[in-house]
């Protein structure tokens, strides 16, 4: 029990941070971004190519991945969302363009990176042990505390600084805050530059766990998208929530129903579907988003 | 009295519907002008095309002795003019506290916002009591207290109000014009106030425009125009 609680807590803490990046970008300019996945994985190819291939410190790479991916992310929005925004009214056509940058970034991953799957050494060795009830190697504690840590540094910031107090009136009401002095397309830029920024920490985290490949974009787009569908979308403490839930619901799904094969994503879409079915806005969504 | 904002023939179209056909309107530094009219009728998109929000099709906006038409809408708030929209658009999950700072969004002088944070819970003592209260729980007159508040955050030497008594309960609607007026007379802040409550606001203005289907019909002196028959038959009708 505690094992799946704290494999749950761990699994959790990741989810959350993409979650959030999703969540941010979506609630500041509508737009749902189907190639979250895709920039996890960048992410992790990043750290992979500073730590493994050029040799630095793991906390290089971290840098790096963040670094590559906030610019990466500022760019996508400031050359390819702005002008489709500025022109179109539709809300088809930043998701056509969103599954667009999805597949030019697995093309760009298989051209650099090529298709193997690729990690790196471990960051600490030895395995945590409490008298066999939580079993747990060091590193995915420091991998799942550094996340938990990067969540708490996320809500600070969106909490009390004046870029964040920005980007939540922003996501709250438009009109009101351009009529305050907020720069839409300033701030759009900056939070997609930092949803970006998250989705590719937690590639430069997980490649240290579990490695990265070109193959695992889309799951975890769609994974990102369940979260912030189960706390509702566009609310901080939904991604959060929705992050954890999924985690938990997987870590509990890999040991009870493993005996019955590999159905625990089986169980979760259905549940998730008859969830939704009854709370469409998800746990923490409000009509105002 | 040194001119602060003249508009010269502006003429602004939603798509292909017009609604400012038009429209010249003046306001000196520390007067209170009323625009009234029936819904539709273009007050609205007059406080749009100052803050930037909606572009002009003709004619010219001139704030300061320089030409305001074209600039966005954050520079607009940084030249001193500050908007109380319609419906309040508060915040609604953010504090009265974040409601109020996001007024000072162009401000980064720290202790001056200080000060004016501190005359403003002074002015509204209701805003200090629910200091860190989530706006949405505040009631309608409680929000149109925050957002005049929040507008006075940005210390602006223009102040537009628009409908600030829409959506308020009657008692209130006092409290507010009341407000107004002090707030005018104390910060030495013009006000452009839109209202559909003519009376009330032909009471609390120097003076007024009338305006109907995008064309100013009537304007002069704001008591004067209270015992207009003209006035009263089209825009006093009912007791408001």
């Amino acid at each position: 029990m505690e094992q799946i609680i704290a494999n749950g807590l761990y699994l959790g803490a990741q989810y959350a941070l993409i979650a959030l990046g999703l969540t941010l970008i979506f609630s500041l300019m509508n737009v749902l971004n189907f190639a979250h996945g895709q920039m996890y994985v960048l992410g992790g190819f990043v750290c992979y190519t500073v730590v493994a291939q050029l040799g630095m410190p793991f906390i290089v790479g971290l840098v790096a991945s963040a670094l590559v991916l906030a610019v990466l992310g500022g760019l996508i929005e400031r050359f390819l969302f702005r002008p489709v925004i500025r022109r179109s009214k539709r809300d088809e056509s930043t998701m056509l363009l969103a599954a667009g940058i999805a597949f030019f970034l697995d093309a760009v991953i298989l051209l650099l990176f090529g298709e193997k799957q690729r990690g790196v050494p471990k960051v600490v060795n030895g395995v945590f042990n409490w008298d066999f009830r939580i079993i747990m190697p060091y590193d995915r504690i420091l991998i799942g505390m550094l996340a938990i840590g990067l969540i708490v540094a996320f809500i600070l910031f969106m909490q009390y600084s004046k870029a964040g107090r920005a980007m939540r009136a922003l996501a709250q009401d438009r009109v009101a805050a351009q009529l305050m002095g907020v720069d839409v397309d300033r701030y759009s830029m900056i939070g997609f530059a930092m949803g970006a920024m998250l989705a590719g920490l937690v590639g430069a985290l997980l490649v240290t766990i579990t490695g990265v490949n070109l193959g695992m974009g889309g799951p975890t787009s769609i994974k990102a998208f369940l979260m912030i569908m189960i706390g509702g979308a566009g609310v901080i403490s939904g991604a959060i929530a929705g992050g954890f839930i999924l985690g938990m619901m997987e870590s509990v799904g890999l040991s009870v129903l493993s005996s019955y094969g590999d159905v625990t994503y089986l169980v979760i879409f259905a549940t998730l579907m008859i969830f939704l079915a009854i709370r469409p806005q998800g746990l923490m969504g409000k009509p105002w988003g | 009295m040194t001119r602060m904002l003249s508009f010269d023939n502006v003429e602004l179209y939603y798509d292909h519907v017009y609604a400012l056909k038009g429209v010249s309107i003046e306001l000196n530094e520390g007067e209170t002008v009323a625009l009234i009219g029936a819904n539709g009728a273009g007050k609205s998109s007059i406080l749009r095309a100052i803050t930037g929000l909606r572009k002009i099709k003709s004619g010219q906006i001139t704030y300061m002795g320089e030409r305001l038409d074209g600039t966005s809408a954050p520079e607009v708030v940084r030249k001193g003019i500050a908007m109380v929209p319609e419906g309040r658009r508060v915040f609604p999950l953010m504090s009265v506290k974040d409601n109020l700072l996001m007024g000072a969004f162009t401000r980064s002088d720290k202790p001056g916002i200080e000060q004016t944070l501190e005359s403003i819970l002074t002015r509204f003592p209701r805003l200090r009591e629910r200091f860190n209260q989530q706006a949405s729980t505040l009631s309608g007159g409680e929000q149109q207290m925050m957002v005049i508040g929040r507008a006075l955050m940005a210390k602006p030497r223009l102040l537009l109000l628009d409908e600030p008594s829409l959506g308020i309960a009657p008692k209130l609607v006092q409290d507010i014009a009341r407000a107004i007026v002090a707030i005018s007379r104390d910060e030495g802040v013009s006000v452009l106030l839109v209202e559909q409550n003519s009376r009330m606001a032909l009471s609390i203005s120097n003076r007024a425009y009338a305006l109907s289907l995008g064309q100013v019909v009537l304007s002069g002196n704001s008591r004067e125009l209270l015992n207009d028959p003209r006035v009263k038959a089209a825009y006093l009708g009912g007791d408001v």
